[in-house]
């Protein structure tokens, strides 16, 4: 009963004309961002985050929220049209996707991605509708050592599950802890790194760091790769289909691949760390193992395209439960989140749920709203997105420097952070280069000063004794879903070699 | 080249090592875990990995790879933003604005004189209105600040 009450709570916030406004605008926002290759909603949402500062901070971050979950769905078009994923998360989509296009399905794929995107995304949202408040009562027993113990897994599900080389990704994850130690040690007063300048005290801004990470970063290598020169390829010519709907047997052929996608996407989206890739390709694995006819997948098997997208929808719907019930981002992406919750006064955490129901329960009801125009988006407005696809880099490019730049600049006036996104955003172009992690340091950086205080106050309870973090019920339970997550990791690190 | 890349994060590393075993205390006044032990722990562990990495990627002797064709354009890009935060406060937020756009658009979409123009101009002169009109943003007024 508590569940339907909030729920009304929160359509009467999300339903409000403004918001309603800010929900279109973010979920077109996203449907571009997940279209344009190279562009990732971590740095949409890091870029976009000074432009949402005027407004009122539900709006903010419904909108934000909604790029974030809207890119899952616009990644895949590109996948299908082009073979090139918008988001790392829809490189599943391109195995039975593009297959299916080069086929004459290319209507049929596009409207099947939007429906499995829709079914995923919208259970998810149930889920977070049911689970969360059971959630945040059992998260109320965490101490100190669990929340240490759930920073350490995300990190290690991050960079065992997406990163390439994991010392590289040990590598990143150190030095967005470092970058964390910078500023006033909160326990001591003293400072740390800071040179004496008094604009290093407050510590090193997440902001200037992740849009140049993601944002620069990201537009240097795709200079570096010739993006600019060679464009993003040919598209497969779907508006010359006849038959652009898909047939019933889709329907009842994917049904149970639905299913599976939606749930496990949103089982492995709720591990800190984890994340839409993981699950879409996990779910891929998955659909391949249960088919009668395996030996179609990678030929255009419509199941091997449907679960992956209803399991990345899923995934980024669970993804929420954590950093609305912990405060703990589980991603870039979520990171970005959590930074705009702080920015205006929200605490993610077990009492966000009790202390700003209207906040968390119009977030949770705009996602149902975000959805259902996502689908209707998808299935219509497709025309539309695949010009967008055809913009040409070289145009496009410098405009996202200049809004990097300008939107870094107004968030404290300052040239100094301006000069930090630039430089962050040289040195994201290296790791990328290199197969290092940005996402790792981004999430290491806002997650730092967490770990940091929960290892101090773990160990001065246990005077110095790491047999806290194996004593307790809750911190084993967490050591056991790390084990397993990282066991996951490792096999499908191996089944990724062999995809 | 990635060697080079690690042994720049070694050498930051080794400076973040010292400062954090030099200056920063382990233990506070009051006997608890001080300022310096988080920090000893994450430079210490930077520098054993970043070495350990030169040595397996030494060890594992993969061949470079080639350097892109285009990497003159992703530097002068980099070039073109440094300059780009550096005039910022000299010539004022939209002025820097159309000078880089311009200077961007010359050099990446060479021959549309017409188009570089328009949108050398009016991108920045919305993004001007957005954000110090709409939103009500702070964005550096220059040397010669405009009227409005």
């Amino acid at each position: 009963m508590d569940v339907f009450a909030n729920l009304l709570l929160g359509l009467s916030v999300a339903v409000t004309p403004l918001n309603l406004a800010w929900l279109f605008i973010g979920v077109m926002i996203g449907m571009i961002v997940g279209i344009i290759p190279g562009f990732g909603p971590a740095a949409a949402l890091a870029i976009l985050l000074p432009v949402t500062f005027g407004m009122e901070p539900t709006g903010a971050v419904i909108m934000l929220a909604a790029i974030y979950y809207g890119s899952q769905y616009g990644g895949t078009i590109t996948s299908i049209l082009l073979n090139t994923p918008g988001e790392s998360s829809s490189v599943a989509s391109t195995f039975d996707g593009y297959p299916l296009a080069q086929q004459g399905r290319a209507g049929p794929a596009l409207v099947m991605q939007a429906v499995a995107s829709f079914v995923g995304g919208t259970l998810g949202v149930i889920l977070i509708t049911v689970l969360a408040a059971p959630f945040t009562l059992l998260t109320r027993s965490f101490g100190p050592p669990e929340f240490f113990l759930l920073v350490m897994m995300g990190l290690l599900t991050l960079i065992v599950m997406v990163g390439g080389n994991w010392r590289y990704g040990v590598i990143s994850a150190l030095i967005g802890f470092a970058l964390g130690t910078v500023g006033v040690d909160l326990e001591t007063g003293q400072s740390r790194f800071t040179f004496g300048s008094a604009e290093m005290i407050g510590g090193i801004d997440f902001i200037p760091i992740a849009i140049g990470l993601f944002g620069l970063g990201e537009l240097y290598h795709a200079f570096y790769t010739g993006l600019h020169v060679t464009g993003t390829g040919g598209i497969v010519q779907y508006q010359k289909e006849r038959r652009f709907w898909p047939e019933l047997r889709d329907y009842v052929e994917t049904r149970y691949a639905l299913l599976r996608g939606s749930l496990l996407g949103f089982c492995i989206g709720v591990i800190p760390g984890a994340g839409a890739t993981v699950a879409s390709l996990m779910s891929y694995t998955l659909e391949k193992s249960v088919s009668k006819t395996p030996e179609k997948f990678g030929k255009g098997a419509m199941a091997g395209l449907v679960g992956p997208e209803a399991a990345n929808n899923a995934a980024s719907s669970g993804a929420m439960v954590p950093l609305l019930t912990l405060g703990i981002p589980g991603s870039a992406s979520t990171a970005v989140l959590l930074a705009a919750f702080v920015l205006w006064g929200l605490t993610p955490g077990p009492l966000l749920m009790a202390q700003k129901p209207e906040f968390a329960w119009g977030l949770i009801a705009s996602m149902y709203l975000g959805n259902v125009a996502l689908l209707a988006l998808n299935v219509f407005a497709i025309p539309l997105f695949v010009q967008m696809v055809k913009l040409p880099y070289r145009i496009l490019a410098p405009a996202v420097i200049l809004v990097c730049t300008i939107g870094t600049y107004s968030v404290n006036g300052s040239i100094i952070e301006t000069a930090l996104m630039l430089a962050a955003g040289v040195f994201g172009f290296f790791m990328k280069l290199h197969g290092f992690s940005p996402a790792a340091l981004v999430l290491a950086l806002v997650l730092g000063p967490l770990a940091e205080q929960s290892l101090r106050q773990s160990l001065t309870i246990s005077r110095g004794s790491l047999m806290i973090f194996v004593e307790r019920p809750m911190s084993l339970w967490i050591i056991g879903v790390a084990v397993a997550v990282l066991l996951a990791g490792v096999a499908l690190r191996r089944r990724k070699q062999l995809i | 080249m990635r060697a080079g890349f690690l042994l720049a994060i070694l050498f930051l590393a080794g400076g973040y090592s010292y400062l954090a075993f030099s200056e920063l205390p382990y233990l506070s006044s009051a006997g608890r875990l001080g300022p310096g032990f988080f920090p000893r722990i994450i430079g210490a562990s930077l520098v054993v990995l970043c070495v350990y990495s030169l040595y397996a990627d030494a060890r594992a002797a993969r061949p470079g790879e080639a350097r892109s064709p285009y990497w003159r354009t992703a530097v002068v890009v980099a070039l073109l933003t440094a300059a780009f935060v550096v005039l910022l406060e000299v010539l004022g937020g939209l002025a820097s604005m159309i000078v880089f756009m311009a200077a961007a658009l010359a050099l990446l979409n060479r021959g549309r004189h017409l188009q570089n123009a328009l949108l050398a101009l009016l991108l920045p002169v919305s993004l001007y209105f957005l954000f110090v009109v709409w939103l009500n943003a702070a964005l550096p007024r220059g040397m010669i600040p405009l009227p409005f």
